[in-house]
């Protein structure tokens, strides 16, 4: 039981990893009504830039942090401000496409400008496993749960306490009546996907230690912020973060008593599962749709 | 959700009404387009590398196609469609391994037939799922196949894969590049006769009125679900049917020879041909194939070219490469039109 648990708290650490590329896809989709799957192809430039910064321009971890999170904004709002706003109006097949485009463009970007060989970015905390009520588990792994809750938190928060989240609820729920009510619903957009991109470039900064940083890397990881995301009903922020979790925890324990070659496969049937008996995940609402 | 909010009333249409020449003139591009894959190999059957690119193309063609028939004509989505083709692959492999003196026919259609069987399984939760949720179920299953292939060491031999035999009539066996090719143009053209068939009888007009609104496809009496079911099951086995051909140009099947990024290529080909037509994901594939084998020595230059070409003609050429012919057509009228007034009226710049 006790090696049960272990597993449990190993699969915490890439749990929260999964959560934040999560709370960018749902944050995104909830004002504008678009998953955005070039996320990973993003993200893995955000992280290839800090790789940059880091050994190209010599900056310290956390200086370089913060200007790869504001160019991670500048991507994430100028693929709205540029792009997606184009085709907001068109087919949601056809703004699928787009992104599936982006991310096939982005990708290839990458590998042109970084080249494809595995590069590696060090951990935010370094150090041996430490003993917490007699688990072990690393200083990152503590690092990685304490930011993804406090940002769950921070965002939750936001999105429910204060007037600007007021105004996202209000563009998630009907966005031209927001635009009516005097919202400015293209700005409060094009910031969510500044957000979101940045939250998703966290993601991918805190998996490239262990996954090795190349154009291709979050190629897996959107699997399992995706099945993250549909558990907690792709529309709640609590629900991202705690879909996160979940997927982290199951992939540990897959990983641990049935085989470490078959994650992919199981999180495709936990996927599979979550939207044959509960479409609308842990924490959604009933959606309604006409059409 | 915003599905609530942006509902499909106030969303554009998906396809757009397709632009087609006059009949005349595209019976002329038939033939013609007939005459040169015919006598292709004629000119360059000497060159192993053009003919396994002209068969990739071919095989490619099948692929896109049949991702057309779900997303063009019937308006859903797949980000898996690689891993049909890798069930296809594997089916066919194992079929000409452990069945000596199969014939061909049977190898394809079995192929095909197995492929359906999955595509029916992944189409069954469809009924309730649309848009993003549907393509995110279909890239889990396209990540899914090559890793239960890569594990089920005992049937597909891990990541050493299975060897594949060339394709054999009675005792004759197709093995050079340029009967492969041949081998893969009759495939092709017998696919697409039902394909069309298919796209012109009832079940194909079903397809269409559940893309443009399920709502009204109920109400003239269509069962969306079983309709949706049936679209994944036909899709599925002519993506078989293509992964049937892929393991013998290829010779081998492995888990490595279908990437995520193979399904994401047919993709940005059937947007690059136009959504809802079979000419244009054609044009699609050559192109695929062409970009592939032009690329293939330099470092990664296909996906950029790809994906700008997608997000490109989404933005600026919504109809695709198939909209072409009209609009060539167009400009030759207004250019010929044009030609005996421009004289007469003074352009701005010479009046001011």
């Amino acid at each position: 039981m006790h090696n049960f648990f272990q597993f449990v708290i190993g699969g915490l650490g890439f749990g929260g990893i999964y959560a934040f590329a999560a709370l960018g896809l749902v944050l995104i989709f909830k004002t504008s009504g678009v998953v955005n799957f070039a996320f990973g192809a993003m993200a893995t430039v955000v992280t290839l830039t800090l790789w940059s910064l880091l050994n190209h321009a010599g900056l310290p971890f956390a200086a370089a942090w913060v200007l790869a999170m504001v160019i991670a904004m500048l991507i994430g709002g100028f693929t709205n401000g540029v792009l997606m706003r184009r085709i907001e109006r068109s087919a949601v097949l056809v703004q699928i496409v787009l992104t599936l485009g982006l991310l096939i463009l982005i990708e290839g970007l990458a590998g042109v400008l970084w080249g494809y060989g595995p590069k590696s970015i060090p951990q935010p905390l370094s150090g041996n496993p430490v003993n917490v009520a007699s688990f072990l588990i690393t200083p990152n792994d503590l690092f990685i749960i304490g930011l993804t809750v406090g940002v769950g938190l921070l965002l939750f928060v936001v999105f429910e306490w204060t007037r600007v989240g007021l105004a996202m609820r209000a563009i998630a729920a009907d966005r031209e009546v927001a635009s009516l009510m005097g919202i400015r619903t293209n700005l409060y957009v094009t910031g969510s996907w500044a957000l979101g991109t940045a939250l998703s470039g966290i993601a991918a900064i805190l998996v490239a230690p262990s996954l090795g940083l190349e154009p291709t890397m979050m190629d897996q990881v959107a699997v399992f912020a995706f099945a993250a995301a549909i558990v907690g009903g792709f529309g709640s922020l609590i629900g991202a973060v705690v879909g996160g979790f979940l997927i982290g925890v199951a992939s540990n324990l897959i990983a641990a008593y049935v085989s470490t070659n078959l994650q992919l496969t199981l999180i495709f049937a936990v996927i599979v599962a979550v939207l044959y008996v509960r479409p609308d995940g842990l924490f959604g609402r009933q959606a309604v749709s006409r059409q | 959700m915003s599905e609530l909010s942006l509902s499909a009333a106030r969303r554009g249409a998906l396809v757009k009404s397709i632009r087609k020449l006059p009949l005349g003139l595209r019976m002329l591009a038939i033939v013609a387009v007939a005459i040169v894959a015919i006598v292709f190999p004629a000119f360059e059957g000497s060159d192993s590398f053009v003919m396994y690119t002209a068969t990739q193309a071919l095989v490619y063609g099948l692929a896109i196609v049949s991702l057309n028939l779900l997303v063009g004509f019937g308006g859903q989505i797949s980000l898996g469609q690689a891993g049909f083709l890798a069930i296809g692959g594997y089916a066919a492999a194992l079929l000409a391994i452990h069945v000596s003196g199969l014939p061909i026919p049977i190898e394809v259609l079995g192929a095909g037939a197995a492929t359906a069987v999955i595509g029916f399984l992944l189409g069954l939760p469809t009924g309730r799922l649309r848009g993003h949720y549907l393509a995110i179920l279909t890239l889990g299953f396209g990540v899914a196949i090559p890793e239960i292939a890569l594990n089920w060491t005992s049937l597909t031999q891990g990541r050493t894969g299975l060897t594949v035999p060339p394709p054999r009539i009675g005792n004759t066996i197709f093995p050079t590049p340029t009967e492969l090719y041949y081998f893969s143009l009759v495939v092709l053209v017998i696919c697409l006769v039902a394909i069309f068939s298919i796209l012109a009888s009832s079940t194909g007009r079903a397809f269409a009125a559940v893309r443009d609104s399920e709502a009204a496809a109920t109400a003239m009496g269509i069962n969306v679900t079983a309709t949706k079911v049936l679209l994944f099951t036909t899709s599925a086995f002519f993506a078989g049917v293509a992964g049937d051909l892929d393991a013998h140009l290829q010779g081998l099947v492995s888990p490595d020879s279908f990437p995520f990024s193979l399904s994401l290529f047919f993709f940005a080909a059937v947007v690059l041909g136009g959504l809802a037509s079979v000419w244009g994901s054609l044009a699609g594939a050559v192109i695929l194939a062409v970009i592939e084998a032009e690329t293939s020595s330099s470092s990664g230059w296909e996906p950029v070219i790809l994906g700008g070409a997608v997000v490109l003609l989404l933005l600026f050429l919504p109809r695709g490469l198939a909209d072409f012919p009209y609009r060539a057509q167009q400009a030759l009228r207004r250019w010929r039109g044009r030609k005996p007034r421009a004289a007469v009226p003074p352009s701005r710049a010479e009046v001011s």
